[in-house]
C-alpha cells in the first residue's frame, strides 16, 4: 500500500502488489516526450491525426451548426434589447449554449476521440449522400 | 456476474420450478431444481436462484453539455475500453458505450423540445423542461437489469427524436444537468459527483470554445452566461450539496491577477463517511498539509506545482479536501506527485500517471482536472469491485435436513 512521507524527496520504490515497476506506456512516444511536445507547441496546434470530417453528413452537421450559431446569437441580441432579464432573453441565451456547445462537441468527437459519428451509419448505408467522403 | 444464493429444502422427487422469490432480491431470477445425484446420506436438495447482476449507477453533474467526453473518456478507460455511440443508431445519439459501462446524457429526459421551451418560456436547466418521472423509472429499471427504451434529444435539430434500446450495463454513468435534483433518483445513485466550474474559469472556457466561432464574440459569450446564471444558480448548483465528490475548479493562485484561465486551481472535496469510497489524502488522512513538490530533487517550470490536503466542512458535511494549483510539465512531476498520494485505490505504482498519458492530448492532462478526473475513475472501479464482492458474499443459508 502506498504510504506518503513528505520528508523524502524524489520518487521512491514503494512497494506495490505485484512488486515491480509495470511498463505499459504506449510504445512509440514516451510520456515525457508528450509533455515535452505539448509544451513547446504554439498554442492551437493539435498532436491528434485527423480533425476534419471524414463524410459529407458530417461536414453538413459542423455548417449547419456554426450556422445556427450566428442566427441564434443576432436573436438573442435583439430579443434581449426590450428586456434583459425576460423569460425570451433567458431562451434565446439558452438555445445560444445550446447549440455552441453541440457544435464544440462534434469537434471534440472530430479532433480528440477520431470518432465521426456518421461512422457506423456510413457502414451499413455508404451508398447514400450523407456518406460520401468528404473532400477538402 | 451473477451473485447466488443457495437454500435447501427437504427431499423431493420430481424436477419442478419453485414460484416464490426470496423476499430480498428485486432482480431476475432462475429457479432450476437440481437432484442430488450422489449416493450419500444427505437429505436434502439444493436450489441455486441466480439473481441477475445489479447495475451500479454513478451521477456526473457538470453545465458543458453531454459532450464531457473528455471526462467520460478517463472515466471509462479506467475500465479498459473505448466508449463509443451504440452502432448503426441514430448518429445524433449522446449515448455512449464502451464493454462495462453505458453512458447516458441526461438531456434525453427532456419533456419540452427546443420549440417547446420556447413556447413555454423555460430553459433547458429549469426542471419544468425535464420529465423526472421517466427518468426515476428508466433509471430505476437499467439498475435492476432490465433493458429500457430510452429517447433520444437530438442536440442539432432540437426535437426528441425515435427512442433507442438500452441495454443494463455492469456500470451505468448518467451524466448531465439534473442527476442529483430528483430525491427519488438520488437514492439510486451509488455514487455521485458534481464538477464545479467557477464563473472566471467557465468565461475563459467559453471564450476559448467559443471565439472561433463567426456569429460569437466576447459580448455574446459574456451574454449568454449571464442569462443562464439565474436559472443555474436556482436549479443545477443546488445539487452540490449531495454530491459524493466535487471537482471545484478555480482560477490559480500561483499567478497574480491571471485571468487566461490557463493554469488552474482544483480542488477534490470528497466526502467522508460514504459507503465504499476512501478519500485520497496526503501525508495523513485528516491533517492539513501544504506541499511544494518542486526544490532541490525536482525542478519546475514556472509557476510550478502546489499542493494542499486538509479537512473541512462543506453544507454541514465533513469533507477531506486535495488541492492542486499549478502545472505538470513532465512526466517525472507526475509520478512524483503520484508517489506521496495515499488511498489513490490504484492496483499499481504508477498507474495514475499511466491512466493520464493514454489521454496526454486531452484538455486538461496537465493540471489538477485531468489528474483528480483520473483519481475519481479508480475510485469508481474500487466502489464497483467492492460493491459486487459484497454481493457475492451475501447470506448463503444452506441447512441440512
Amino acid at each position: 500500500m502506498m504510504s506518503a512521507t513528505a520528508s523524502h524527496g524524489g520518487v521512491m520504490m514503494l512497494p506495490s502488489p505485484s512488486g515491480a515497476l509495470q511498463h505499459q506506456r504506449p510504445p512509440t512516444v514516451t510520456g515525457s516526450d508528450m509533455f515535452r511536445v505539448r509544451r513547446k507547441e504554439p498554442r492551437g496546434l493539435r498532436l491528434v491525426v485527423a480533425a476534419t470530417a471524414k463524410y459529407k453528413g458530417t461536414k453538413m452537421r459542423e455548417e449547419k451548426l456554426s450556422e445556427m450559431i450566428e442566427e441564434k446569437v443576432k436573436e438573442a441580441t435583439e430579443v434581449c434589447e426590450a428586456d434583459v432579464r425576460s423569460e425570451e432573453c433567458k431562451v434565446a441565451w439558452d438555445e445560444v449554449e445550446e447549440v455552441s456547445q453541440a457544435r464544440a462537441d462534434l469537434r471534440i468527437k472530430l479532433k480528440f476521440l477520431n470518432q465521426d459519428p456518421l461512422e457506423s451509419f456510413c457502414q451499413e448505408n455508404p451508398e447514400t449522400d450523407e456518406c460520401r467522403i468528404y473532400e477538402d | 456476474m451473477a451473485v447466488s444464493t443457495i437454500y435447501s429444502t427437504r427431499a423431493l422427487n420430481s424436477t419442478h420450478f419453485l414460484t416464490s422469490s426470496p423476499s430480498s432480491s428485486t432482480s431476475k431470477q432462475v429457479f432450476f431444481y437440481r437432484r442430488h445425484q450422489s449416493q450419500t446420506n444427505r437429505r436434502f436438495n439444493t436450489i441455486i436462484t441466480c439473481a441477475a447482476q445489479q447495475t451500479v449507477v454513478i451521477g456526473l453533474a457538470a453545465d458543458s453539455g453531454c459532450g464531457k467526453s473528455t471526462f467520460m473518456r478517463r472515466l471509462t478507460s479506467v475500465f479498459g475500453g473505448a466508449a463509443e455511440p451504440p452502432k448503426g443508431g441514430n448518429p445524433d445519439s449522446n449515448t455512449l458505450i464502451s464493454d462495462m459501462t453505458t453512458v447516458i446524457c441526461l438531456d434525453d429526459y427532456h419533456s419540452l423540445d427546443r420549440t417547446g421551451r420556447k413556447e413555454k418560456g423555460v430553459t433547458a436547466l429549469d426542471p419544468r423542461a425535464n420529465d423526472f418521472d421517466l427518468m426515476y423509472e428508466q433509471v430505476k429499471a437499467l439498475k435492476s437489469s432490465i433493458a429500457v427504451e430510452k429517447p433520444i434529444y437530438n442536440h442539432v435539430t432540437g426535437l426528441l427524436d425515435a427512442p433507442e434500446l438500452i441495454q443494463p450495463p455492469k456500470i451505468l454513468v448518467i451524466e448531465g444537468l439534473h442527476p442529483m435534483f430528483d430525491e427519488r433518483v438520488r437514492e439510486l445513485l451509488d455514487f455521485s459527483i458534481y464538477l464545479d466550474i467557477s464563473n472566471e474559469v467557465k468565461f475563459a472556457w467559453k471564450i476559448q470554445r467559443d471565439m472561433a466561432e463567426r456569429g460569437h464574440s466576447l459580448e455574446s459569450i459574456k451574454a449568454s452566461i449571464e442569462a443562464r446564471k439565474p436559472d443555474f444558480d436556482a436549479f443545477i448548483d443546488p445539487q452540490k450539496q449531495y454530491a459524493d465528490a466535487v471537482i471545484e475548479v478555480l482560477p490559480t493562485q500561483l499567478i497574480p491577477d491571471d485571468n487566461e484561465g490557463k493554469v488552474l486551481r482544483v480542488r477534490l472535496i470528497m466526502k467522508e463517511g460514504v459507503k465504499y469510497f476512501s478519500p485520497v489524502y496526503l501525508f495523513d488522512e485528516g491533517s492539513t498539509i501544504s506541499w511544494i513538490p518542486c526544490g532541490r530533487k525536482l525542478t519546475c517550470s514556472y509557476p510550478g506545482i502546489k499542493l494542499n490536503y486538509e479537512p473541512d466542512t462543506y453544507f454541514d458535511h465533513e469533507v477531506s479536501v486535495l488541492e492542486m494549483d499549478g502545472q505538470f510539465d513532465r512526466l517525472d512531476e507526475l509520478i512524483y506527485v503520484e508517489s506521496h498520494l495515499s488511498n489513490l485505490s490504484s492496483k499499481f505504482y504508477g498507474e495514475v500517471t499511466q491512466q493520464m498519458l493514454k489521454h496526454a492530448d486531452f484538455p486538461g492532462s496537465n493540471n489538477g482536472t485531468g489528474l483528480f478526473q483520473t483519481i475519481v475513475g479508480l475510485k469508481i472501479r474500487d466502489l464497483y469491485e467492492q460493491l459486487i464482492a459484497n454481493k457475492a458474499t451475501a447470506p448463503a443459508e444452506i441447512a441440512k435436513a
